[in-house]
């Protein structure tokens, strides 16, 4: 299917489980009823003076060897798509936990089997979807905490809107867990009477699970099985707190007004918003403020609907894309179930008891840990607006790069290069702190830290003008340190006493909130968790929302965890050099100067894909254009495929005719999922060098003569990245 | 009192991983919560998690804690009311 830049976007199916059973029609109904599925917990046996309310899927016993994450994401996927028989073009999933349900029970046992783990990552949940439903194109997983749903939607949109996509099966899943449970209670956020957003009496939120999956189809005209419209998405970070919302909604309100402005839509035209409202003080309060702000005496007809499906997390902003669809396709609105009297202070008229009327034109809100925030606009397709503001071309200059390695910073990296012909290992944590304020990071351990020398080094090689605003930041494991450390103190205390830093700290997105703290990025914050392709994904994310107008800050890391490595990536297991580290670039729109550009050209699923490589081929021009535009490849063959990988670089080399050197990067990064950024960061300077020393070749020097660099990512899937000298 | 008091200090360096402090650059009367030791609303649950363990003293509003932690002695006085009343 070609599609024009720019097309419109509608969802076309829709698939729902939560607290509220199973089944958009069931939903419907229990929102019309004002029912709440929120109710004492049956999942695991809570520690004794830690029993409260959650809002668990009713009635769900797992049927598959999967984690219930994945099982709760595929039955809504599959709703999604009944009846259409459709295969999406690419899938895009917001999740949390992943296998975490699974994870906490293996580690609680001391479980030593790498392979009852294979399940454990973010990005799991999206490939086994992928998988079943035999989706052979680009599969991505972002990870902002609770907004996770609502982004994925956005980028999907974005997706659809760049041609690169026909019909996307976007939204989020997240399964109740220990982690969370406990986690959200040492923060002191859990009200033990179940949630009840913007009462005067509310005393948190009700953690939940579930999923939502919306299929998205673009097109130039309304197609018949169209639910709604999508008109735009704003995205934005508080870059304030890791866990507390800016007290004045700045955040949220950026988002929202991004969000309007994207859709062409002015505040007046919105007939109903369904609230982030998660039941927390500090939450309702700052998004009360940003309401206020933004409609002033003009407030559209508002609710949370978590008092009825608990708050889901990684779901909730897909959940809560299903109810405002009803809004608008139903004339259903929800009500906020649980406020019995609104708190007065905040200057809100939530819808109490649920009405039959119709909002043409929808925003929903959702909010983050990180101060990751996602407003999106949905409306009926016959709703009048000004015309969608066309996508920018894609690609970027390169402002700077940067490493961490083994080795050391960039600098010392490639000397170590030079001498040593690797720079795999493991960077003493004081090493990596050496720059950073010592008071500030005191809490941060290893990934935060990785993340923040990043931010620091690159913001050092770009101009003061030139701070990035947004960040876009792709790990394959997330910050595993906290992890750990929070399940063991918890398991040791009998889950009595858990810590809520680490909590906070567990959540993939934190080193990228933290990142934005310290630039004073106000912009999108984007955490994407691919796997071996994190750092891919991070910049296709950047790519598709054209890096919120700004200068971006793109990178990826991993850290190496003496437990945990091993037993999730079997890549690291068969390494005899524990390495991590990641890299870093700033980049822009480019503005005419004479600096490398870096744009991701491919992304494909090699499962069930026999012709990905011919495709590989077809979409960089051709085998002439190849040899015409690259010096060098850089391929990034992850040690657990490698027979596979090398088999694939062989062809790809005969397919493309291609004879200038190609790089086989991760034998001097080390084995970690975030080197692909190492060697992306490291190109970037060949480039603009026009050089690529003898050390990283393993040969003789590589003049490349005006030409650029490929990135390849080889293995489940075939990623492909250039970076090219100005033109 | 004192005692408790002197306790409490090395505890919260301790749990806060407050590095660049000493016991005796944490003056008792002091404002602990947003004051020059940088100790914010996470530290304040951490340290709620840690009174709970090592004291069996729980501290659960959010108002009350406010109180509570207004100053090092106030803590003490409540860890200490609550363990002998």
């Amino acid at each position: 299917m070609i599609l024009l830049n720019g097309t419109r976007v509608f969802i076309t199916g829709m698939g729902i489980i939560s607290s509220l059973g199973q089944g958009t029609g069931r939903h419907l109904e229990s929102l019309q009823k004002n029912r709440s599925g929120i109710k004492p917990l049956t999942l695991f046996t809570p520690s004794p003076g830690n029993s409260f309310p959650a809002g668990e899927v009713p009635g769900f016993s797992q049927t598959m060897a999967v984690p219930r994450t994945h099982e709760l994401a595929l039955l809504a996927a599959r709703e999604a798509l009944s009846g259409t028989g459709a295969v999406p073009d690419s899938i895009i999933i917001g999740t949390t936990t992943g296998g975490m349900p699974v994870t906490e029970e293996l580690l609680k046992k001391n479980v030593p089997d790498p392979d009852q783990y294979r399940y454990h990552s973010t990005a799991s949940v999206a490939e086994f979807l992928a998988a079943v439903l035999r989706c052979t194109g680009m599969v991505l997983t972002i990870t902002t905490a609770c907004s996770s749903g609502a982004a994925a939607i956005k980028l999907a949109y974005e997706l659809i809107r760049s041609g690169k996509a026909g019909r996307v099966l976007a939204g989020g899943a997240d399964a109740l867990c220990r982690l969370t449970y406990y986690g959200f209670n040492s923060l002191q956020l859990i009200d033990p009477a179940g949630a009840r957003p913007f009462d005067r009496e509310r005393k948190g939120m009700t953690v939940a699970e579930g999923s939502a999956m919306l299929l998205l189809e673009g097109g130039e005209s309304v197609p018949d099985c169209a639910v709604v419209e999508i008109l735009g998405g704003g995205l934005s970070c508080d870059a304030y707190h890791p866990a507390t919302p800016h007290p004045e909604g700045k955040g949220a309100l950026a988002a929202m007004r991004k969000a309007l402005q994207s859709a062409g839509i002015s505040p007046r035209e919105v007939g109903y918003i369904n609230l982030h409202g998660t039941g927390t003080r500090d939450n309702d309060l700052a998004e009360a403020r940003a309401l206020n702000s933004l409609f002033g005496n003009a407030m559209p007809l508002l609710s949370s609907v978590k008092g009825a499906f608990g708050h889901s997390l990684a779901a909730a902003g897909a959940i809560e894309a299903v109810v405002c669809a009803a809004a608008v396709r139903e004339g259903l609105i929800p009500a906020n179930t649980g406020c019995a009297d609104p708190d007065p202070e905040l200057n809100l008229k939530p819808v109490l008891t649920p009405r039959a009327e119709k909002a043409a034109v929808v925003l929903s809100n959702s909010f983050g840990f990180g101060g990751n925030n996602a407003c999106l606009v949905l409306a009926d397709p016959a709703a009048k607006r000004e015309k969608p503001v066309p996508v920018e071309p894609s690609g970027f200059e390169i402002l700077g790069s940067a490493c961490i390695t083994g080795a050391g910073d960039t600098d010392q990296t490639l000397r170590k290069l030079t001498v040593d012909k690797t720079c795999s290992g493991i960077l003493p944590l004081a090493d990596i702190s050496k720059d950073l304020p010592a008071r500030e990071v005191r809490r941060l351990k290893r990934l935060p830290r990785l993340a923040l020398a990043l931010a620091m080094e690159a913001r050092k090689i770009s101009n003061h003008d030139q701070t990035p605003s947004s960040v876009f930041f792709g790990t394959s494991w997330g910050p595993l340190s906290e992890t750990y450390d929070f399940l063991t103190r918890l398991y040791a205390s009998n889950e009595q006493f858990t810590s809520p830093t680490e909590f906070v700290g567990s959540v993939h997105n934190a080193p990228a909130g933290q990142a934005a703290i310290m630039l004073g990025a106000d912009g999108a914050n984007l955490t994407l968790t691919g796997g071996d392709y994190s750092f891919e994904q991070a910049l296709i994310a950047a790519t598709l929302t054209a890096a919120d107008g700004g200068t971006a800050l793109v990178m990826a890391a991993d850290e190496f965890h003496e437990t945990l490595s091993p037993l999730f990536d079997a890549s690291v297991r068969l390494s005899r050099v524990p390495s991590d580290g990641g890299g870093a670039l700033v980049l822009r729109k480019p503005a005419g100067g004479s600096r490398p550009r870096i744009r991701p050209v491919f992304f494909e699923n090699s499962v069930n894909n026999p012709s990905i490589l011919q495709s590989l081929v077809q979409s960089l021009g051709g085998t002439e254009e190849i040899s015409a535009r690259y010096g060098a490849l850089f391929a990034g063959m992850p040690m657990k495929d490698r027979d596979a990988c090398e088999k694939q670089l062989g062809e790809i080399i005969k397919a493309a005719e291609f004879r200038a050197p190609a790089v086989d990067f991760r034998r001097f990064t080390g084995e970690y999922g975030s080197a692909t950024a190492t060697a992306v960061a490291l190109a970037a300077g060949f480039v603009r060098d026009g050089n690529i020393p003898s050390s990283i070749t393993g040969g003789a020097e590589c003049p490349l003569g005006g030409k650029g660099i490929l990135i390849l990512g080889l293995g489940g899937f075939v990623t492909a990245i250039e970076i090219l000298n100005c033109p | 009192m004192e005692e408790l008091i002197a306790e409490l200090k090395e505890k919260i360096i301790a749990t806060l991983d407050l590095i660049d402090v000493t016991p005796q650059d944490i003056n008792e009367d002091d404002r602990l919560v947003g004051g020059k030791l940088g100790i914010d609303s996470i530290d304040v649950l951490e340290l709620v998690m840690m009174i709970d363990k090592d004291y069996s003293v729980k501290i659960d509003s959010k108002e009350l804690g406010e109180k509570i932690f207004a100053s090092l002695r106030t803590l003490a006085e409540y860890i200490h009311k609550s363990r002998t009343g």
